[in-house]
């Protein structure tokens, strides 16, 4: 009988624990949901953004196919002809400094990373928690100062940099070619590994270290930049002066 | 009696698999949040987003549009082989010109920035991180053509100072304050971007350095003039 007793208490309590944890679940949810607006209007939005994304995603997948369709076809109006093959040479170099085109060389890696534990060398800069996170400066600031170095392709988080590349903030994330990325930030670069290596006294990737930015540089034999995933189209307002 | 042990002993057991499995579950739920994730966007991050895709997806459309025009035009029947040259030709005119690799002109901002005075001393110097970020922001407005000083900016341009000098590098060439930046673009969005509060002319103006920008209907910018190569591209 006494036995019994404690069964039942310990089954009450266990009862008791599941019950308040479905209950917590489900506050969670309720909350992740609020987020999201639980008006009609903001559910609408959401929907559209998705259409959106998948008829930008089909478009660039059909736009790859008619791009390398378009090369095939150039080919083969002008195999026959030398000065056709010449420009077909030409074109095909001028795309591929362009960035539209994957690159492997040598070079280096380096990996920045918000430090969310306080370490950091001078503890005045402690008191300032944006001293320990990577800002969109920081990464132009290494950018300009790979490019400095002989970089001959970059690119951080698999977003290559191009004539056109901005790279800004917005909120939490920075946004380069238009795309959000996260810490941690992985800048590769192709060009002399020696020369790239730039983490130098002075520097920038000192000048944030000390700040308290995770970084790691290394050099490498096989860096593989990826090619620029937007588009490039006929620019609107220049024209070349003959 | 131990039988009920046992039904007890399973009956606990499976309350605990419960327990833990909707503890995964919500742990999964917690995990998913991403910057990324348009699911827990808010309404006003929803619609930049919404803008932005739909930009995109202008651009991808406008490629497009242009690939395909010209596969039409080098699979034309009653095309020569001279016809197929000029296509190509042009072709390579166009990447040149957005490598840098030629004279350009066109609609734009001409942006002159010098070092602040007080007294007949100068103040704050223009660092390169003030010119680097300000090509960021002419990038950002759409600049289609850059330069400072006549030096054209390309990808692979940068900007270098070496101690406390005055003299900056900017595709190794040397140059020196007051800047003239010329921007090629939609004159209305490069204006503005500027402009806009905590904006570059904002943070100049901070900083004690002067600013004045014009409007240009119709400027060249000079070309890149060195050579662009990749020698240590493998592949």
């Amino acid at each position: 009988m006494n036995n019994k007793k404690k069964i039942a208490v310990a089954i009450g309590i266990m009862c008791m624990l599941l019950t308040s944890a479905i209950l917590i679940q489900l506050t969670t949810i309720k909350e992740a949901t609020k987020v999201v607006g639980t008006t009609y209007a903001a559910q609408q939005l959401k929907d559209e953004v998705l259409r959106w994304k998948d008829s930008y995603e089909n478009l660039y997948e059909e736009l790859e196919k008619a791009r390398i369709d378009l090369e095939l076809t150039r080919q083969e109006a002008t195999t026959e002809n030398e000065r056709g093959k010449e420009l077909e040479e030409e074109l095909s170099k001028a795309n591929k400094l362009l960035g539209l085109t994957e690159v492997t060389g040598t070079g280096v890696i380096i990996t920045l990373s918000d430090n969310n534990e306080i370490t950091t060398k001078d503890s005045e800069l402690e008191l300032n928690p944006s001293n320990l996170i990577v800002h969109d400066g920081d990464i132009r600031g290494i950018v300009n100062e790979l490019n400095n170095a002989g970089a001959e392709a970059i690119s951080i988080n698999g977003q290559r940099v191009v004539g056109t590349t901005a790279i800004t903030c917005s909120g939490t994330v920075i946004t380069i070619n238009g795309v959000k990325l996260n810490s941690p930030f992985e800048i590769k670069a192709i060009g002399s590994p020696e020369n790239l290596f730039i983490a130098r006294p002075g520097g920038y990737i000192e000048y944030i270290q000390n700040r308290g930015v995770n970084v790691d540089i290394k050099k490498s034999n096989e860096v593989v930049v990826p090619k620029y995933s937007g588009t490039m189209t006929t620019p609107k307002y220049m024209k070349t002066v003959k | 009696m131990n039988k009920s042990k046992i039904v007890v002993a399973i009956t606990i057991g499976l309350m605990s698999f419960m327990m833990i499995y909707i503890m995964m579950v919500q742990i999964n739920i917690v995990n998913e949040y991403d910057g990324e994730e348009i699911e827990i966007m808010r309404e006003a991050e929803l619609k930049t987003t919404l803008a932005a895709y739909k930009e995109k997806y202008e651009e991808a459309n406008n490629e497009l549009i242009d690939t395909k025009a010209k596969i039409e035009e080098y699979k034309k029947d009653e095309k020569t082989e001279e016809d197929a040259i000029k296509l190509l030709e042009e072709e390579v005119e166009e990447a040149n010109m957005l490598l840098g690799k030629t004279d350009v002109k066109g609609q734009g901002i001409i942006i002159t920035l010098d070092n602040g005075e007080e007294e007949g001393i100068e103040l704050t110097s223009i660092s390169t991180e003030d010119l680097v970020e300000l090509i960021n922001e002419l990038k950002l407005a759409g600049a289609e053509a850059i330069s400072i000083n006549e030096k054209r900016i390309i990808a692979t341009s940068d900007i270098a100072e070496v101690g406390y000098s005055a003299i900056r590098l900017i595709n190794n060439e040397r140059t020196t304050a007051p800047y003239i930046i010329k921007a090629i673009g939609d004159i209305k969005y490069l204006q503005s971007a500027l402009n806009i509060k905590g904006g570059y002319v904002d943070s100049a103006l901070a900083y004690g350095h002067k600013i004045k920008i014009e409007t240009q209907e119709n400027m060249t910018i000079e070309k890149y003039k060195k050579d662009i190569t990749m020698d240590y591209v493998k592949k």
